[in-house]
Order: structure tokens, then sequence, then C-alpha cells
């Protein structure tokens, strides 16, 4: 975001000609799109346009629901985590998701965020102790909640539960982080903290935000993909598409003729 | 960065082991819960497989006979349904007939009139209505409302309707109390709030769009009710009587107390009679003789067949409500 | 504009809201009817010997202990079986099956149950217990409750279930939880507070149920906890002694109508606080 590096970072994940399916609805049409290392990609289009769906295959989410399909490859560090032999449960520990209304779980603030470590790791209670701590931290949460950690989740304000979700997700050290519209159920305040914890994670996560505000895509993200009835239209460094787009669609939708 | 090249393959490890873990319990609890469901449908088919079987002596014995016959004589043991059947299906019948618009009724003043602080309270006291257990009600019946109606209402409605055609007949003495007529009033208190809670729970599926621009072309809150809210709600309040006709017809305790348990029909409504439910509760242990019991089976079987429909039927008529309701949304 | 018409309109909307209002005072007249005899009847019958004395012969004292015993006994029974069978079918409805054949199967079948005849349960336990073991029991009694338990806790488990959210579903997905984790760590206990309703709307229920006990439980005039023989219930006894000829068996059939009926009616309300309070 800040400067322009002379080599393209390295791609951790390479989505390759990518179709998804709502029975017989074609969502997504064969879509193409690399999402590098330590970098934030957005995820922009009007309503409908797939954004949100294509996000939804990156961790297998969709698979909750019957009759919906995706076909082609997304290869995470070269495995293609469509596989029929992946391990979905293994996948999602690996890329993590913040969803658009915040969902934190009916437990304490501490349990919500113990809850996904002890998941895969058995620890002794010290160590456990600390990684919620430093969670809490990552996510700019510990100073609000250090004295309530054992308050349930739910009596938090609307932009503390997005951050303590968000928190959850890092505890459970994934590698890439998905945000589906993660601040449009938040009031501006809140919005520019977890703007800025975007930028923060950036250093260490592979970030991918979908969100249908032009501004948060031009200030919190390094590289943007707009799409358009479940196509890809253009992808390249976010400042070149908001200042120089090469497709006359994608700039009637950044100066907002339409959509 | 070294650092936490090493964490991640440990950590890759401890996820791994996890995942095995995961798998196993995973299968373990859908089986479960998809075993929990098969059992639902077991004790179903269970239910029908030993009705059929206890009833089978008596079906091979009388053959559809047993539907049409009258006779109910243990000592020759001959026996028919009919009596109880018709008894069943009249007392049902009138409980509706008092149920459904008193139900609705109810469920108009809830939804459209009641001042709010008074809602809540009234609402449950109705709903307290189907809590109370259905022996209460035959205990009731039997000890305080049969003398009183037996004293007072009954021989007035008699005299007074003597010479009027049709419900001289229907209304005729002796005053006993108990009968058809005070099984169905009793059988239409205990369902008038399953009546009134569906008829609640359908009025507030009304768009409120829907009624304000009635109400803006002048219409008075009936002529709301009447024209937009009753038509929109039909579905769900058909399902909703239909749910209550099920439980009417299979109610048991309430009924034995102050039906008479005479098997017989009578064209009189306060003449005592039986019921499907009545008789099988009443007689049932003190059957002797494998026809005997064979026969109050397949009175069972009977009841069993008629509420599966009327029930079946209400289902339908909930799905499709739902379904329109899923659509819209 | 017509005056006349306007005027009679009036009166049509007037005539027919009042008559709301009476079904309303119907309704609740009964009620207080009910309840008003039930006191009045039920009240002088409460005293220490109805909880510590056995059922008595006519013509002596006596109490309603080993009825009341027998009824604790045979519903916790019925409600240890049920709950766990009931929560697990809800579950699979609401969270594997949905919209499946299978499910729809259930769900349908689980419904009709729920509003089956009761006396029909009576008579299929009878079928399958009481006829293959030779004799009456409590074991009986407390399957025939069982039975009656399960659709109630299925329905409300399986409503509760479907309030919650797929949000939640997925956030606890999206950590990699695997589905039995989700349910069992996150969704049942976010829908906590339902299905215990369900459960306590569950106990409310057969606590009063008659029909299903008579030909299974039967009926003990001794002290008995003896589920392998037959065992005393409050209903069944309340209705053996209401419908006796003996006055001293009427008042003790009062007490126990007038005790049965304020535990359901505490037990509904109850559960109805509970509910209020989640949401």
């Amino acid at each position: 975001m800040n400067d322009m590096r002379p080599v393209t970072p390295n791609v951790r994940v390479s989505i390759q000609n990518l179709s998804f399916y709502y029975g017989r609805f074609q969502a997504l049409k064969d879509i193409s799109l690399p999402l590098y290392d330590r970098k934030v990609t957005a995820f922009i289009g009007p309503s409908g346009c797939g954004k949100s769906t294509l996000l939804r295959v990156l961790n297998r989410i969709y698979e909750l629901y019957p009759n919906q399909y995706a076909r082609g490859k997304v290869l995470l560090d070269g495995e293609n985590i469509l596989d029929s032999g992946q391990d979905v449960n293994l996948l999602r520990a690996r890329v993590g998701m913040v969803f658009q209304k915040p969902t934190p779980f009916p437990m304490t603030i501490y349990d919500n965020i113990a809850y996904g470590i002890k998941l895969y790791e058995r620890l002794p209670r010290s160590v456990l102790n600390d990684r919620v701590e430093h969670a809490l931290k990552r996510a700019a949460l510990w100073n609000e909640v250090k004295d309530k950690l054992h308050d349930s989740g739910l009596s938090l304000s609307g932009g503390q539960q997005q951050r303590l979700c968000i928190a959850r997700s890092v505890a459970t050290r994934p590698e890439v982080i998905l945000l589906d519209e993660p601040c449009s159920a938040l009031d501006p305040i809140s919005t520019a903290k977890i703007e800025e914890l975007i930028d923060e994670l950036s250093n260490e996560y592979t970030i991918v935000i979908v969100t249908h505000n032009m501004q948060q895509a031009s200030r919190a993200s390094d590289y943007t993909a707009f799409m358009f009835l479940g196509e890809l239209v253009e992808f390249g460094l976010t400042e070149q598409v908001f200042t120089a787009p090469k497709n006359q669609r994608t700039e009637e939708y950044i100066t907002g003729r339409f959509g | 960065m070294a650092d936490i090249a090493v964490t991640d393959t440990s950590l890759a490890r401890t996820r791994i082991t996890s995942l095995r873990r995961f798998g196993r319990s995973d299968a373990r609890f859908r089986a479960l819960t998809f075993l929990a469901a098969l059992l639902v449908v077991a004790i179903f088919i269970g239910i029908m497989v030993a009705l059929l079987r206890g009833a089978w002596p008596a079906l091979s014995a009388f053959g559809w006979g047993f539907l049409t016959s009258t006779t109910w004589n243990p000592v020759t043991e001959k026996f028919g349904a009919l009596p109880a059947i018709y008894g069943t299906l009249i007392t049902s019948a009138l409980a509706m007939i008092v149920a459904v618009p008193v139900g609705i009724g109810i469920a108009i003043f809830l939804t459209e009139l009641c001042p709010r602080p008074l809602k809540r309270p009234i609402g449950i006291a109705i709903e307290l209505l189907a809590g109370i257990p259905s022996i209460i009600y035959g205990i009731w019946g039997l000890f305080i409302f049969a003398p009183w109606f037996q004293q007072n209402l009954q021989p007035w409605l008699i005299d007074r309707l003597a010479g009027v055609p049709v419900l001289q007949d229907l209304f005729a003495g002796p005053p006993y109390g108990i009968g058809i007529f005070t099984a169905a009033l009793i059988l239409s208190i205990m369902v008038l709030p399953f009546i009134t809670a569906v008829t609640r729970d359908v009025f507030e599926t009304v768009p409120s769009a829907l009624k304000e621009s009635a109400y803006s072309l002048g219409c008075t809150k009936w002529e709301v009710l009447w024209h937009v809210i009753l038509p929109f709600a039909r579905t769900g309040i058909v399902g909703g009587a239909m749910l209550a006709l099920g439980r009417a017809l299979g109610e048991t305790m309430a009924v034995t107390f102050v039906i008479g348990n005479a098997t017989r029909i009578d064209s009189s409504l306060f003449a005592p009679g039986t019921t499907i439910s009545a008789a099988i509760a009443n007689e049932f242990t003190e059957a002797v003789g494998p026809l005997y019991t064979s026969s109050l089976i397949a009175l069972g079987l009977i009841l069993f067949v008629i509420t599966f429909i009327v029930l079946a039927a209400a289902q339908l008529q909930l799905y499709i409500l739902e379904r329109r309701a899923g659509g819209r949304a | 504009m017509n005056r006349s018409r306007y005027f009679r309109r009036r009166a049509v909307n007037y005539l027919l809201l009042s008559l709301s209002v009476c079904a309303t005072v119907f309704g609740l007249g009964w009620l207080l009817l009910i309840l008003g005899a039930l006191v009045r009847d039920g009240v002088a019958g409460i005293t220490p010997a109805l909880f510590s004395q056995m059922t008595p012969p006519p013509g002596s004292n006596g109490g309603l202990a080993n009825a009341i015993v027998g009824s604790l006994l045979m519903s916790a029974l019925a409600v240890l079986v049920g709950t766990p069978i009931g929560i697990f079918a809800g579950t699979y409805l609401a969270e594997y099956g949905r919209h499946g054949w299978t499910a729809f199967v259930v769900r349908f079948v689980n419904d009709i149950l729920l509003s089956a005849p009761s006396i029909i349960v009576g008579l299929f336990i009878y079928e399958i217990l009481v006829l293959q073991m030779g004799h009456f029991s409590g074991w009986a009694g407390a399957a025939a409750l069982a039975a009656i338990v399960i659709p109630v806790v299925v329905r409300t488990t399986e409503n509760m279930l479907l309030l919650i959210p797929n949000s939640l579903r997925e956030a606890a997905a999206a950590l990699g939880t695997p589905r039995s984790l989700v349910i069992r760590t996150v969704t049942w206990r976010a829908a906590r507070a339902g299905i215990v309703t369900g459960v306590l709307l569950a106990v409310a229920r057969i606590s009063g149920e008659t029909a299903p006990l008579l030909f299974t439980a039967l009926n003990n005039q001794f002290w008995s906890t003896n589920l392998n023989a037959p065992v005393a219930s409050l209903p069944v006894v309340i209705f053996q002694f209401a419908m006796s000829p003996y006055d001293d068996w009427h008042r003790l059939a009062w007490a126990g109508a007038l005790l049965i009926t304020f535990a359901v009616l505490a037990l509904s309300i109850f559960a109805r606080t509970l509910e209020t309070r989640r949401s």
C-alpha cells in the first residue's frame, strides 16, 4: 500500500478457472486470480456479482449447504483445496474467516478465543492464557476487555464483538484470513479501528476482504479485483484499478455511474 | 521468521492428530442423531403393527361388519364399533362448532383489541387452558358442571325446545347432566387454546402494509379483519382447527368422566353415549376373553386411522402455509 | 357520502368486536371456574397425611404418598430416556436432515405422534411390553410416558436449533471445527434455554397423563417402588377415586387434582419465563 515494491510478491493462493453453481445457477464464471502472500486483496462489485461467493469457496464454507458446487482449481501453497481428499476442517483452520455480522459464540470472551485454539492444540493453562492475551492484543481489544474476560462475549458492543471475532480467527494461527464485509454492520469509528487492524495484520497474514465500500477498498487493500455478474472484470494493484482502470465497466462502477 | 517456521511444523503435526479424532467422533455423532430420528419412525410403525396385530382376531371375526354394527355385547361376544365411532365424531364435531368461532374471537381480541399491558397475561391464561391436564377437566365436569347443568340449564332447555321441530329431538330429556352434549362442551374448552394460538400466529404474519392500505381506504377494524386478515390467514386457521380436531378426537379422560358410557346411538344430544377412547379407557382392563380385548384394540386402530387422516391433512395445510411464508420472505 | 350507511358499518364493527370480547370472557371464565372449584374442593385435602400416607381403602383415612412417588418415579424415568432421544432426533432434523427426504418423513411422523391420542400409546406399550412380560409394570408405564416425551422434545429442539442463525454455525466451522463439535459446543449452547423449555413442557405434559398409564402401570394400593410390578400414579388414582361412590375417596381425588394442576401450571409458567428471558 505504501511502497511499490519492484518485484511481484509470492503467490499464496492461486485461483484457476473457477466456476461455482447454486443448483443450476452459475454464480461464478471461469475466474482466475492470484492472491499474494501477506497482501490485502479486495473483491469489489455490485450486489450479486459473486464476490462473497468467491470468498466462500476459499475455505469451502459453502459445503455446509446442499446443491452448491465448485469446479476448477484453488491452489493454496500449490495444493488444490477443492480436491475431495482435502480435509475441510484442516483447510478452515488454515484459512480463517470473519463474517458480515459479528458472530460471538454464546460463551465468555476468554472461551470465545480459547475455543478455536483448543480444537487443534492441547496446551497447558498458562500457555493458553498467553495465546488468548496475544490474540486479543493483535485485535486491539485487550485493553478494553482484560478486566472482564469471563463476561459473555455477547455483552460487548458491535465493534468490539467484530474485533473479538477477528481475534478468534487470528488465535488459531491461520495463513489466510477472509473478511466478508466485516464493517457493514458497524459505525464509522469501529470501522476505522478495523481498517487499522487489517493493515496491521497484513504484515503477517494473507488477507482477502469483500466490501461494497469503494473508499474502504482503496484505503485498505493492496490489490483489487472487480467482479460483475459472476465474472472477473479487472484485477490489479489497487492504485492502478482506482486511478487508471483498463475496463470501462470498472470505471463506471468506481465513479458511481452504476451499481 | 525461523521461529515461526518451527511452530508451523509442530502445529501441522498436532492438527493432523486432532483431525483423526474428529473424523471418528463426527461420524459417530451423526449416526447417533440419525438413529434417534429413526426411532421416532420406528415408534410410529410399531404403533401401527401392534394395533393391527392386536385387532386382527376381532377384524377377522366380524369383518367389515365391525364398522357398521351397533351391537356391543360382551356376554354374547358380539362387538360393533358404530356407536363409539358415532360418539367420537359427534362430540368432536360439536366441540369444533363451539371452539372455532370462540377461538378465532379470542385471537382477534388479543391481536387487535387488547390493551398492551393485558396482552401477555390474557394470552398466557388462555394457553393455560391447554396446560390443565385432561383428567382435571373430567373431574370438574363430573362433579361441578354436570350437576349444575342437570338442575338448571338442561330442564329449561328441554322445556323450551319441546315442540320445535328437529331441535326437540336433538335436545330431548331426561336431564342426566352427563352425556354427549356435556362431553362436547368440555372438549371445546380444551381445544380452544390450540385454535387461538395458531390463529394468533398467522394473524401476525399478515404484512402490515396490507392492513394499513385497507385502513387508509376508510375500512373499519372489522372490515379489515373480515376482508383482509381472515382471507390471508385462512389456510393457517384451517390447519390449526384440524390440529385441534385431531386432539378432540383422541381426547380420553375428560370425555370418559362425563359421557355416560352407554354403547348406543341416541338422537338426543343430551343422552349418554360413548367414544372410542372412553370405551377403551373404561373397559380395557376389565375385558375378559381375547375377542373382547381384540375388539377394543380394533377400536383403537380405527381411532388411530381417523386421527392420522385428520392430523396429516392439518400438517399439509400448515406446510402449504410455511412454504407460502417462506416464498415471500 | 352516505351517513346512514356509515353508521351501519360502525354498528356492525362494534357489535362484532364486542363478540370477540365475549369470546375472551368465555374462555377466561372457564379457567377461573375450574381453578376456583379446584381450590375450593381440593385445599381441605392438602394435609401432611396426603404426602405421608398410602392410598386408603374406602371408609378410612389416608393419603396419596405412593401415587405421588409412583408418578415422580415414572415421569423421571420417562424424561431421562426420552430427552436424549428427542434432542438427538431434533438435532438430526435441524442440522443434518433439513431438506432431505428422510427428514421430511421423520418430521411428518413426529408431528403426527405429537398430537396422536395418548391412549393409543398405552395400547401400543400394552402390546409390546405388558403382553410380553406377562404383567403390568412401572417399566411399561415409564415407557409409555417416554413415547409421549420424545415427540415434544424433538419438535422444540428442532424449532430452537432453527432459530440459531446460520452465521453462527459458519463462524464455528470457519475455525476448522468439525460438524459434530459445532453442534455440541456452539449451536446446542446457543439454543439451551429453548431446549430446556421444551423438556419442561414435556414434563408438564406427562405429569397429567392418565390414559397411557391405565393399562401399562395399572395401579397399586400399596407402597411400591418396584418398577417390575404395577405402580400407582397420581392421575390413575384420581381417576379411580373420582369414579368411585365414596366421599372420602372423592376428597382425596380433589386434593390430588389440585396438586397436579398447580404443579403442571407452575412448570409451564416457569418454562415460559425461561423462554421470554431468552428472547
